[in-house]
């Protein structure tokens, strides 16, 4: 029950800046997820907000108190490795007490919470086991009872899941959520896989190349996406970007989608804000699943290039080269591989980002 | 899978020439040791591949309490030097171990001491008997000639570099989000260590330190030069098992080859099972 502020934070290797310019604010008890590709700097964050790594620049604090030099041991966090990182020449109940003994808790105690925790995450049959030979949906599971036994303030997750099998996760995703409404912890989670991330999290905080892009509620970040890096990385599939010029006409600013060979309008809240910085050259985006197809002579008209059945949806690709669009429908769309359909954005749907800097235009 | 009948014949050909070549030699000591000295000296009757009438007189011969007619007598017992290559052997290890582990360890985990391998390693770049000489110079000036602690300070440096080497690569091996796990719920960095990584490094100690006992174990060139009479191990004293009148006491070498290679085999037999698992270490899923 803590909030974690990260203030300027810089992070260099050597020459290498892992992390440019850092700052977010955790709040107590908050589900926060640090979602990005590979590489973008978020494990850095997240490592040293456990004290594993220090800030090169900035500084970090738990509700006000600086966490410059405190020894990881003494910050009170929690923290489940991706790879587990489980004592294996100990059994399950000794991995389970291990925090609680070097916190110097009475045997009674850790005893009884061992056992509790045991039957909370279902591994009261293997307590005698020898960890070495789990298989590894219970070693995750093992791993987060570990670290949630001392019931740590904070509580820090680096990709937990990336390693289990599909279903296995889906149910980690709930009992995890389950864990942190239980226990009430301020939770980072980092992962580099969205679903993850919109699940679980009461933020997200989205990041690229070292740089925070973008950070609120998974409804905000799909729903409206700062820039093209968050468009195109959240969603599956991610947001149709295409290129376009504004041009006037007598229906007000319009895109020119130039392959395509048509003209979408534009809001007029946007369009104000892109006349007052000169915007000329930018990109016109909107969700897959905010694509309905439109009678004849209306909408774009598109070749479908190819059909792909996601199960419980159905992902229509159209176009091809430049100018490339998909579309969420549902399984019994009457569209066939081959033939020219029209295609429209749901009213109101429609996103603007302007190309040279790839920052979404929005209402002033 | 299945293999062609030429490609099985040579495999066993090749798995019974490998076992020929480490065995044959290990039998015929063994037999060798039981024979009389009618079998293994030149002067008796006829060579033979097995005692003919098998005798432990070669085992008494050497402890001194032989009563039959190998004609010479020993200056000294074999007791002495087993005791002498026992305490340089295990100390020499001992003392690699323990400083290889921990320089292994700071150079794996915090990069400190980076000129440290070469520095360890160059008593073996030069031919052991330049470097020979002037360790016989000191070890003379401070009195460590012809004593077991002095041979097991230099067995304990001449293999440190083993133990260094052997150890840094199986703590590099070794996933430091373990360590950073016990870091992070408060535990000190030398309980880390002490109650988690070498704990969980035991097989690689195991596997390690039998290497080193074995380098240990076996030397003869530094035992010779640094002992006169005192404290000479078991392979200086073998070679010393000769005399004028009759030659080489073969009879006599193999009873004490076969008891030199007792404390190995056990070694092996009680670390067995961490060899194995010394091949498969890496108990993380990565």
């Amino acid at each position: 029950m803590t909030a974690i502020h990260l203030e300027n934070l810089v992070k260099r290797f050597g020459a290498f800046t892992a992390l440019k310019t850092m700052d977010l604010e955790i709040r107590d008890g908050e589900f926060m997820a640090l979602l990005g590709p590979s590489g973008c700097g978020k494990s850095t964050t997240m490592n040293m907000i456990a004290g594993m790594e220090q800030p090169s620049e900035g500084r970090i604090t738990f509700d006000g108190r600086d966490m410059n030099g405190v020894a990881m041991g003494r910050r009170g966090v929690g923290f489940v490795f991706q790879n587990y990182a489980i004592f294996t020449h100990m059994n399950v109940y000794d991995n389970l007490a291990y925090g609680l003994k070097v916190r110097g808790t009475p045997a009674s105690e850790i005893d009884r919470r061992v056992k509790a925790m045991a039957d909370f995450l279902q591994l009261t049959p293997m307590l005698d086991k020898p960890s070495a030979k789990l298989s590894v949906n219970i070693l995750q599971r093992l791993a987060i009872g570990r670290s949630a036994i001392v019931e740590p303030a904070i509580f820090l997750l680096d990709e937990p899941l990336s390693n289990v099998d599909a279903a296995f996760r889906a149910v980690m995703r709930t009992e995890l959520k389950h864990l942190q409404r239980q226990f009430r912890q301020t939770m980072v989670y980092v992962t580099h896989d969205q679903l993850e991330a919109m699940t679980m999290a009461d933020r997200i905080a989205v990041m690229d190349h070292g740089v925070l892009q973008q950070v609120g509620t998974p409804l905000e970040v799909y729903n409206d996406p700062v820039n093209l890096f968050v468009a195109d990385f959240i969603g599956s599939p991610g947001m149709n970007l295409l290129k376009g010029v504004l041009a006037d006409s007598d229906r007000g600013l319009v895109a020119d989608l130039g392959a395509l060979g048509i003209t979408a309008p534009i809001d007029p809240a946007l369009s104000a804000t892109a006349r007052k910085h000169g915007i000329r050259e930018v990109v016109y985006g909107f969700r897959p699943e905010r694509v309905v197809l439109a009678g004849a002579g209306q909408g774009i008209a598109m070749p479908v290039t190819f059909i792909e059945r996601i199960g419980a949806r159905t992902v229509v690709h159209f176009g091809d080269g430049e100018q490339r669009v998909k579309a969420v429908f549902d399984n019994d769309v009457a569209v066939q591989t081959g033939e020219t359909v029209h295609v429209a954005v749901e009213p109101g749907f429609a996103r603007l980002f302007d190309a040279a800097t790839g920052v979404a235009i929005r209402e002033v | 899978m299945n293999r062609s009948l030429p490609f099985e014949i040579f495999r066993y050909a090749a798995i019974l020439l490998a076992l020929a070549v480490t065995l044959i030699p290990t039998l015929w000591m063994a037999s060798m040791a039981f024979k009389p000295i009618a079998e293994w000296s030149a002067a008796g009757a006829d060579l033979t591949w097995w005692p003919k009438s098998p005798t432990l007189d070669n085992f008494r011969f050497i402890f001194g309490t032989s009563t039959s007619d190998l004609i010479v007598a020993l200056d000294r017992t074999a007791g002495k030097p087993i005791l002498a290559s026992l305490l340089s052997a295990v100390f020499g290890t001992l003392i690699a171990m323990t400083a290889g582990t921990a320089g292994a360890y700071g150079l794996s985990r915090f990069g400190s001491g980076q000129n440290l391998p070469l520095a360890l390693i160059q008593l073996r770049l030069f031919p052991p008997m330049a470097v020979m000489i002037p360790v016989m110079i000191m070890w003379a000036f401070f009195g460590l000639v012809d004593t077991w602690w002095g041979l097991a300070l230099i067995y304990g440096i001449v293999t440190l570099p083993f133990a260094f080497w052997l150890m840094k690569t199986f703590f590099d091996d070794m996933p430091r989000e373990i360590e950073d796990a016990a870091l992070v719920e408060g535990c000190s960095r030398l309980r880390v260590f002490m109650k988690i990584t070498l704990p969980m490094m035991r097989p690689a100690l195991a596997s390690s330190a039998l290497f080193v006992f074995i380098l240990n174990w076996s030397d003869y060139l530094i035992a010779l030069l640094l002992t006169t009479r005192e404290w000479v191990t078991i392979p200086v004293y073998m070679a010393s098992l000769s005399s004028s009148m009759t030659g080489q006491l073969y009879g006599a070498k193999a009873a004490l080859g076969l008891i030199a290679a007792v404390p190995p085999v056990i070694m092996g037999i009680a670390i067995q099972k961490h060899l194995v698992r010394g091949l498969t270490f890496g108990a993380l899923k990565q």
